[in-house]
């Protein structure tokens, strides 16, 4: 039986298949010489130390703040970059992402086209984040809110769409202030990488942004593990009541207008308990837009927290101490007499008065109430001497911190008869306000302690803490009692009768209130500013237990450059609302049996 | 059958044989190959078994992970969207806006002549606002997995004899 003989492949056919084996051998070997090589061999080398797993970064959602009425005053939203993988860009989607961008966002089509095209991997950069141009402000990262993102999300996957390939829209974490500039200069700002700055953004910063943590899931093999939250940041609810705030931003906003003055600020505070209910500044500050805010920080770090950065020479409002301090030492008495001249000698230096006139005899109360500057220079310099005077500044915080709970407070400038460059006639300017500076909320919260009976309670914007703990109270913190009871109850008295008197701009019917106007003068390089002042009045109520202290102060007003003019009023304006708001009432109020 | 097997052969040839009697029973060829190759294969299901196990695990778990991955993307959208919705609700309900609103309804802040203050006995003022606490601050790890999802085959072996010899 014969066999079939066996059909052999032919060369040919093995040549044939060795070819194909040898071309698909050689595209390996190409394809590995090129990742190992080639101009993406950082990239891969990158992914290869990262291992196979995927790394991912957890951010915590940063704490939300609210009034102390539970609105909420900064909330977390997303915001979108627009990312563009080069290596996935064709000449097509490059002209159509910079036409589709130009038209929905309304830029320049040539900018954008230029970042597309620009040659990004000869400096090593093979992902871009599109930018575009803020004048003033140099260049920013777009930024996309949802829907937009919407929008383009539709033509990435509608295969009809222009073609965007490459386009990557990376979401992050945005802050949103839904209240815009109503207590902008409390809150302060959160920047694009979630930092938060100035304000109480900046200054609870760690503990609103939690803290992000990093976690590694691997693929081969699978891991199958649920990661642990990453720790939440805290939630703030803010002393600050949103309708007393916006009773302060409108009264200021409508008197700086009226007065047409550069800049204004309002502070109200409880002298009982340190919190601040409002506290406003203008310009105003909206967190939603910070950008601008920037360059002006740069400029003068005072700019977005004045009432703890600003310095100012408080000129009259600053007399307030200086009599409390000569009230408690016991050297005068709100009846004692002073023959006012109209000039005083204290240091070689000559003071007069405000008004350049000799106001004859006075009692303390008139000192005050016409706010003499002699009168005030004696009682320091005569009666009270250099050492007690500087010691009861001293004692009311002057020249340091109040530890607001604000970020960028500074301490002011008082210099003492230890300072090398004290001289006698210090004491003199210093007793009515001048050659010494304070921040707003240093003066409020000294004047705040002579309010509520000589304790000093220091201040702060921050009620509540809630963390995924518990719930903690910040607690009064009283600073110290620089005068006693008495002296404070005496010069209370005193600023009741002289506001009646001098300053009725500031009276609000029903209520006995207290306070002090202030006009101070600017320093300057060469002198003191001939025209420009800064306007002032602090005062308090309902007395005999106050309730609110308010600070006004106007910035070079035009109209007038009396505080007693300008400042007064917008003080009367914001306590006939804030009487309210706080439910007091302005007589005893009729009893009303339960059930009646 | 001794006999038979040294006939013809040299004496240390018989020597051996006497020496080693079991060479004479030795198993035909075929049945030495038939058992290895059954124990081969025995040996081989049983490693077949076992890697089907393992991967039936390893399939389970890769499948819990890309759902726990996918339910965590889901999580983080929720809390996103929940985010976005708090703040437009905070949008509307600005003090300017609701201020706006009570204009046009003819209401105007009151002023202090306008109000009268009546003491209620045994009245009580509404409690303070607590803020509600932040989401996801919790360190420990909440929930977990069956240890089938995460155990090596010899923890599995372990829990599993430890079963058999009731231990648990």
């Amino acid at each position: 039986m014969n066999e079939a003989p066996v059909e052999r492949p032919g060369p040919a056919r093995i040549f044939v298949l060795m070819l194909v084996m040898g071309v698909i051998g050689a595209g390996m070997m190409v394809q590995l010489i090129r990742v190992q090589f080639g101009p993406y061999a950082p990239v891969f080398d990158a992914r290869s130390r990262a291992g196979l797993g995927l790394e991912e970064r957890l951010i915590p959602e940063r704490g939300l703040i609210y009034d102390r009425d539970g609105v909420l005053l900064a909330s977390n939203g997303t915001m979108y970059f627009v990312e563009i993988e080069l290596r996935q860009l064709t000449e097509t989607s490059r002209r159509e992402i910079a036409s589709v961008l130009s038209k929905i966002l309304v830029l320049p089509m040539e900018d954008l086209y230029s970042q597309l095209t620009y040659d990004w991997p000869a400096v090593g950069q093979y992902r871009i984040r599109l930018t575009r141009s803020d004048p003033g402000v140099g260049r920013l990262p777009i930024v996309l809110d949802p829907t937009v993102v919407d929008v383009l999300e539709e033509f990435l996957a509608d295969p009809l769409a222009p073609d965007l390939s490459g386009l990557e829209l990376v979401p992050t974490p945005r802050r949103h202030y839904p209240n815009g500039s109503l207590a902008g200069h409390v809150l302060g700002f959160v920047n694009q990488e979630g930092k938060g700055y100035f304000g109480v953004e900046g200054y609870y910063d760690e503990w609103l942004s939690g803290k992000a943590i990093t976690v590694r899931r691997s693929f081969l093999p699978p891991d199958a593990r649920r990661e642990a939250d990453p720790p939440a940041g805290v939630n703030l609810v803010l002393s600050i009541d949103v309708d007393m705030q916006q009773t302060a931003e409108i009264a200021l906003e409508e008197a700086v207008r009226a007065t047409e003055s550069e800049a204004g600020q309002v502070i109200v505070m409880d002298p009982r308990t340190g919190e601040i209910l409002a506290m406003a500044a203008i310009p105003e500050l909206d967190p939603n837009r910070y950008e601008p805010w920037l360059e002006r920080a740069e400029k003068d770090e005072s700019a977005i927290t004045p009432a703890v950065a600003a310095q100012y020479e408080p000129g009259s409002t600053f007399k307030i101490l200086t009599m409390a301090s000569a009230l408690d030492a016991g050297v005068v008495q709100p009846n004692d007499i002073f023959i006012d001249t109209g000039q005083i000698e204290v240091g070689g230096h000559t003071i007069r008065n405000w008004d350049f006139s000799a106001w004859g005899a006075q009692t303390m109360i008139g000192c005050l109430r016409y706010s003499l500057n002699v009168c005030l220079a004696y009682v320091a310099s005569d009666k009270l001497t250099a050492s007690p005077f500087y010691s009861y500044l001293t004692e009311f915080g002057i020249g340091q911190l109040t530890g607001i709970d604000l970020a960028g407070e500074v301490a002011g400038q008082l210099r003492t008869p230890r300072h090398p460059e004290w001289t006698e006639s210090d004491l003199g300017t210093n007793a009515f306000g001048q050659g010494v500076s304070v921040t707003p909320m240093q003066l409020l919260t000294a004047v705040a302690g002579v309010a509520n009976g000589g304790a000093m309670v220091q201040p702060h914007v921050v009620r509540e803490i809630v963390s995924a703990e518990g719930v903690y109270r910040p607690r009064a913190t009283v600073l110290g009692e620089p005068v006693g009871p008495e002296a404070a109850q005496a010069l209370t008295s005193m600023l009741v009768e002289s506001l009646q008197g001098e300053t009725r701009r500031a009276a609000v019917q029903g209520y006995i209130l207290a306070g002090k106007t202030g006009t101070a003068q600017i320093p300057t390089d060469r002198g003191y500013d001939p025209k420009w002042t800064i306007a002032s009045f602090v005062g308090w109520g309902p007395v005999p237990n106050p309730q609110f202290v308010v600070l006004v102060r106007l910035d070079k007003p035009q109209t007038s450059p009396w505080g007693s003019v300008v400042a007064a009023p917008v003080f009367q304006e914001i306590v006939e609302r804030l009487v309210v708001l706080l439910e007091i009432p302005p007589e005893a109020p009729q009893q009303l049996a339960a059930g009646g | 059958m001794i006999l038979a097997l040294v006939e013809g052969r040299s004496g240390s040839e018989v020597q051996f044989f006497r020496r080693y009697p079991k060479q004479a029973t030795r198993q035909a060829p075929w049945r030495v190959q038939i058992r290895t190759t059954s124990n081969t294969m025995l040996a081989l299901v049983a490693l077949l078994v076992v890697s089907a196990l393992y991967l039936a695990v390893n399939a389970r778990l890769a499948r819990a992970g890309r759902d726990v991955l996918s339910l965590q993307a889901r999580r983080a959208e929720l809390v996103r969207r929940s985010g976005e919705l708090t703040g437009s609700l905070a949008d509307l309900t600005t003090p300017k806006r609701m201020l706006e609103r009570a204009s046009s309804l003819g209401f105007h802040p009151a002023h202090a002549r306008e109000i009268e203050y009546l003491v209620v006995d045994g009245y009580t003022p509404p409690p303070a606002f607590v803020a509600p606490r932040p989401i996801g601050g919790q360190l420990e790890s909440r929930g977990g997995f069956s240890p089938a999802y995460t155990e090596t085959l010899g923890e599995w072996l372990q829990r599993a004899l430890a079963g058999i010899r009731g231990e648990r």
